[in-house]
């Protein structure tokens, strides 16, 4: 590791105000430390914002609830009132890395988890996401992993959280504070960003920028929902593809529908081709293959990941119908 | 061997010895002695597949705070290089580093960096810049080099019988690619050691498998006489095979101890054990198996192309299996090795065996499809006494029981023969074995026993250079004490992995424990025998250690012993056999799938302690279900580094990937073997896990799967095998 400087945060404000260009705030640093062991990082400061607030869970006037952004995943996956009204988000996070790193991460940095793109973390390789201008080796290297839809020619990582997956498929928003102490909202469909030209830029934070909340609308998706994920085994792997589908039904058609794809873009990607067709449809077998069809009718896969077309596919029809028959 | 009623001897489920030393933080691992004054060396490693260095800077480097020296080619002890070109790499090899601006393959060693403390070590050597020269013809392409094949020393072609002739005689042939990944050792302990040269003597705590040939390897890289080498290994982490030769790192800390003046300690990183270690080859395999309508086989071929460095040369024999399981009369296996820019490959736990059998028992269960036959019957039906290969009896063999015994636990019976005829829901349901079969060797063994009688209790200190590499070597070892000298295993002290003890051949190719059990009962056996003989006492006269010493007026006494492979040894062929079963639950659409059974027999010989064999087993099937589910190492076509470098990537199975596991010994007596009655269990575990799960999913889905790991992304890509109903 290089030398850095450790500040210890004992509010929002010394946090804010200690942050530069050059730093980088510090919540469970399961990813953080990683990747600075790697020299992939090399921040000269580490805010350790472990003191600050923002570790509860409150009711929020949307009749939804706001989860603070230095809780834990495991607190707030764990949940009473999360697992019963967002099902879909904490099975989601209950998927992810193993129960010691779920410990560990906290919900605001989840959200900023790097790409575990092999080229990224070599300091050796081409990778413009760590360092501008050097290319994409993955571009016509190994690219099983990586994105069949929204990728540049700058970049073809994918996002790996699945928190975010869920996030993405029930709608939320995100509380950051400015550094000059004014808090702004994000759409979460709006956190996280294409790689574009500047791939370097996972998400539309600003310099400085602390994530302090996560706001969920009134629960839509408690009686029926899945949140599907293929792997190489059966913990600790990151998302081949993955799949969170959240179902609102009355009268025997679909009301209300979230549905998101992870391990396929640069941020988890919602399906809105599909979730707009399924509006106001019976949930049948016909119907969950057709929207599949149109939610993959837009890939473009590389030499390595054209396997995603008929994964993807599959595992669209397979987490609707698990929503869909799910006994609550 | 006499009867004991002795609870704590040979055969006896008794917990480790070392266990409570473990779990304690006591037992100490290479890295973990007190050696005062030492300092940390850090490793820098080349980022080129081939080439040359054209500069190096230091400057930077060498202005940290703590830095000691930074050793390159430039400024680095002269070493003894090969004496030929491309070696056969050894457990004893030298190990030549820094000896040129040559790089040979991404991740090699191309500086060192000597500091204080560990995290200076680190920071300092990033900081060392290099600039290379890269050479364009650097072979990191598999697919791509065929054509550069070449016969390597040994094993290149072996044939007997007329393969054409079994051709034709078949009814039905059957011939197909199958593909193993690279793999990596990876055990949990790191490669580490602490060196100290001093006076032209070197000390180190090494985390090795063989301390004799840790000892050979350092004496011939350095050129100093053997006797001025000493290495400890008391505790090792693991090996795998990885452990049994000695890497570069040591000969690198030999050195910085050496030019510094003080004890060096290096620990390989986690990254580094996928450039720094050996590795396990890719193997292509190319199977033709004939068979008549009945079963009978009547051809067998296995071609092998692999790789190895551009340095030395490694193949593991993929295609043992192939020569000796079976009775074939035709058989015939080639061997061809692509000059690679990738480090040599060595030995990873059953080399051959774990890989050749996944070939072999996939090709075989693809000959009982066709043939209608129920694949546990065909393999039956070809059963042999004698291995065809070497021309000689088996010493044992309980293969056939092994099958027999397995189907009837496992409930094989219950097996639908069409693909894709048990289902469950979104689940399709599938069975599968195979047959396994490991080398059993064993070797010439040293062993020293110290007796101390202490009111009337007698205390045995048994000491040998063996190595634990968290098998139970201890354990074991302290039993046969028991067994021996009739005395409880409390009352018995091992002493291991100091090459100032007696020489054994170390733990690796499931050598061990027959070895060390073997060359301790000497040295007990010499013990009580002398002491009988020095009092004229009748050699089959009864009577307790305790009363022999006291006979002899002694309260300490010491004995050494030795065992090796009797004269009839060469006349048998010695090898453990197993048999395994899975039930494997694919889901039908997303891929992915469920080992949700293993049964796994084995007939291994005398069982020392069935709590560690037990061990041993499910170790080994954990590792072939690694093998089936998710091992592999990739490497970058474009720039030959492994794009795998954590175990974040490397799939290793996680509890959850694991299934119910039933493991059975079966009893076995095999005096030929040696004395004991012991084989190797190390390995059979692993051998031919891969193929029954392939051939689970096979019976599961009717897909064929030939390319390991069998993934989610490769399970929705196969087809139907022809003749499979959908």
């Amino acid at each position: 590791m290089r030398p850095f400087t450790f500040t210890s945060a004992n509010n929002k404000d010394q946090a804010l105000q200690a942050s530069t260009a050059t730093s980088y705030y510090l919540a469970g640093g399961t990813n953080l430390v990683d990747l600075m062991k790697e020299d992939v990082e090399r921040p000269d400061q580490l805010i350790d914002v472990n003191k600050l607030d923002y570790k509860e869970i409150t009711s929020n006037e949307n009749g939804g609830l706001t989860l603070g952004a230095m809780l834990s995943n495991s607190e707030t996956a764990n949940n009473k009132e999360v697992r019963m009204k967002y099902p879909l988000l904490s099975m989601a996070m209950l998927s992810a890395a193993t129960a010691q790193i779920r410990n560990m991460a906290s919900n605001g940095g989840n959200l900023l988890q790097r790409t575990r793109c092999p080229y990224f973390f070599e300091t050796s390789m081409p990778c413009n996401k760590r360092e501008p201008g050097s290319g994409c080796g993955a571009l016509k290297g190994m690219n099983a992993q990586h994105a069949i839809f929204g990728y540049s020619d700058h970049c073809i990582a994918t996002h790996p959280s699945d928190m975010c997956v869920a996030l993405a498929a029930i709608g939320a928003i995100v509380e950051v504070q400015k550094p000059n102490g004014a808090s702004r909202m994000i759409e979460f469909t709006d956190f996280h960003s294409l790689p574009g030209d500047q791939p370097e830029k996972d998400n539309t934070l600003m310099q400085g920028e602390l994530i302090t909340a996560i706001h969920l609308g009134k629960p839509e998706f408690s009686d029926h929902y899945y949140y599907l994920k293929i792997r190489e085994r059966s913990s600790y792997a990151f998302a081949l593809i993955s799949v969170a589908a959240g179902l609102q039904l009355k009268d025997g058609v679909i009301k209300k529908i979230g549905l998101a794809m992870g391990g396929v873009a640069h941020k988890p990607w919602k399906l809105t081709k599909a979730e707009d067709f399924l509006i106001g449809k019976k949930p049948t077998e016909e119907n969950f293959e057709e929207a599949a069809e149109l939610a993959m009718k837009d890939a473009k896969p590389f030499e390595g990941n054209k396997y995603k077309i008929q994964m993807g596919k599959n595992a669209i029809v397979r987490a609707l119908t698990q929503a869909f028959e799910r006994e609550v | 061997m006499t009867k004991t009623i002795n609870a704590s001897g040979v055969g006896n489920a008794i917990d480790r010895v070392e266990g409570h030393l473990k779990v304690m933080g006591k037992a100490k691992y290479a890295t973990e002695f007190p050696i005062e004054n030492k300092v940390y060396a850090q490793g820098i490693n080349s980022t080129i597949a081939k080439g040359e260095i054209v500069s190096i800077d230091t400057s930077e480097a060498e202005k940290l705070e703590g830095v000691l020296k930074v050793i390159t080619y430039k400024n680095a002890e002269k070493l003894k290089s090969f004496d030929e070109d491309m070696p056969t790499l050894a457990t004893d090899s030298i190990a030549p580093v820094l000896q040129s601006n040559k790089v040979h393959y991404y991740g090699e060693y191309v500086g060192f960096v000597v500091a204080e403390t560990f995290e200076q070590a680190q920071y300092a050597a990033r900081l060392v810049k290099y600039e290379y020269k890269k050479d364009p013809s650097a072979v990191i392409d598999f697919d791509k080099s065929r054509s550069k094949a070449y016969k390597p020393k040994e094993d290149a072609n072996y044939s007997r019988g007329n393969l054409e002739k079994g051709l034709a005689e078949a009814n039905e042939v059957v011939e197909h690619t199958y593909n193993t990944p690279i793999e990596h050792q990876h055990p949990m302990e790191l490669h580490a050691a602490i060196v100290n040269w001093e006076n032209g003597k070197v000390t180190a705590y090494a985390s090795q498998q063989i301390v004799e040939d840790a000892i050979i390897a350092i004496s011939g890289t350095f050129q100093i006489p053997k006797k001025d080498v000493r290495v400890i290994a008391a505790f090792v982490g693991g090996g795998f095979g990885s452990k049994l030769n000695l890497e570069r790192h040591v000969i690198m800390a030999v050195m910085a101890s050496k030019m510094v003046g003080r004890p060096v300690q290096v620990t390989v990183t986690r990254t580094q054990m996928f450039t720094n270690t050996s590795l396990r080859q890719h193997n292509e395999q190319k199977l033709q198996v004939g068979a008549k309508k009945d079963g009978t086989l009547t051809a067998l071929s296995h071609e092998i192309l692999s790789h190895t460095s551009t340095t030395q040369e490694f193949q593991e024999p993929c295609g043992m299996v192939s020569r000796m399981l079976y009775n074939v009369a035709n058989a015939k296996v080639t061997q061809r090795l692509i000059p690679m820019n990738i480090q040599t490959p060595f030995s990873m736990r059953a080399p051959g065996e774990a890989t050749g059998s996944f070939a072999l028992e996939s090709a075989m269960d693809e000959m009982a499809w066709k043939l209608k036959m129920d694949p546990l019957e065909f393999r039956i039906k070809n059963d042999t006494q004698t291995d065809l290969h070497e021309k000689r009896p088996f010493s044992s063999r309980l293969l056939v029981e092994c099958l027999r015994i397995g189907a009837d636990k496992f409930g094989w019976k219950d097996r639908k023969s069409e693909p894709r005829a048990n289902k469950n829901g979104n689940w399709l349901i599938g069975y599968g074995v195979s047959a396994a079969s490991r080398n059993s060797p064993y070797k010439e063994t040293h062993a020293k026993v110290k007796l101390e009688l202490v009111e009337d209790k007698v205390h045995a200190t048994l000491q040998m250079d063996a190595t634990d590499i968290g098998t139970g070597s201890y354990t074991i070892i302290a039993q046969t004490v028991s067994e021996y000298l009739k005395i409880p295993v409390k009352q018995v002290t091992v002493e291991l992995g100091d090459s100032d003890f007696p020489v054994t051949p170390g733990s690796g190719g499931s050598w061990g424990a027959a070895s060390y059990c073997n060359g301790a009962r000497a040295a007990c056996e010499n013990a009580i025998k002398t002491l009988k003989k020095n009092r004229s006492i009748a050699e089959d006269e009864e009577m307790a250690v305790s009363e022999l010493l006291k006979k002899n007026q002694l309260t300490n006494f010491e004995a050494e012993g030795m065992a090796e492979p009797s004269a009839e040894f060469e006349n048998y062929s010695i090898f453990s056999f197993g048999a395994n079963f899975s039930e494997v639950w694919v889901d039908k659409d997303t891929g992915m799938y469920k080992i949700k059974r293993m049964v796994n027999v084995g007939a291994a010989g005398k069982i020392l302690n069935p709590k560690t064999a037990y061990g041993q087993i499910i170790g080994g099937l954990t590792m072939g279900a690694g093998m089936a589910i998710a091992e592999q190492t990739r490497v970058e076509p474009n720039f030959g580094n492994f794009i795998t470098r954590s175990f974040a990537d490397y799939h290793v199975p996680v509890n959850l990937d694991m299934a119910n596991i039933d493991v059975i010994f079966l009893p076995e007596e095999d005096k030929i073997a040696n004395k004991m009655g012991i084989k190797g269990i190390g390995e059979l575990g692993i051998t031919s896990v891969a193929a029954s799960i392939a051939n689970a999913i096979f019976n599961a889905t009717g897909k064929r799967m030939r390319d390991l790991p069998i993934t989610p992304e490769k399970l929705i890509e196969a087809g139907l095998e022809p003749g499979v109903t959908a």
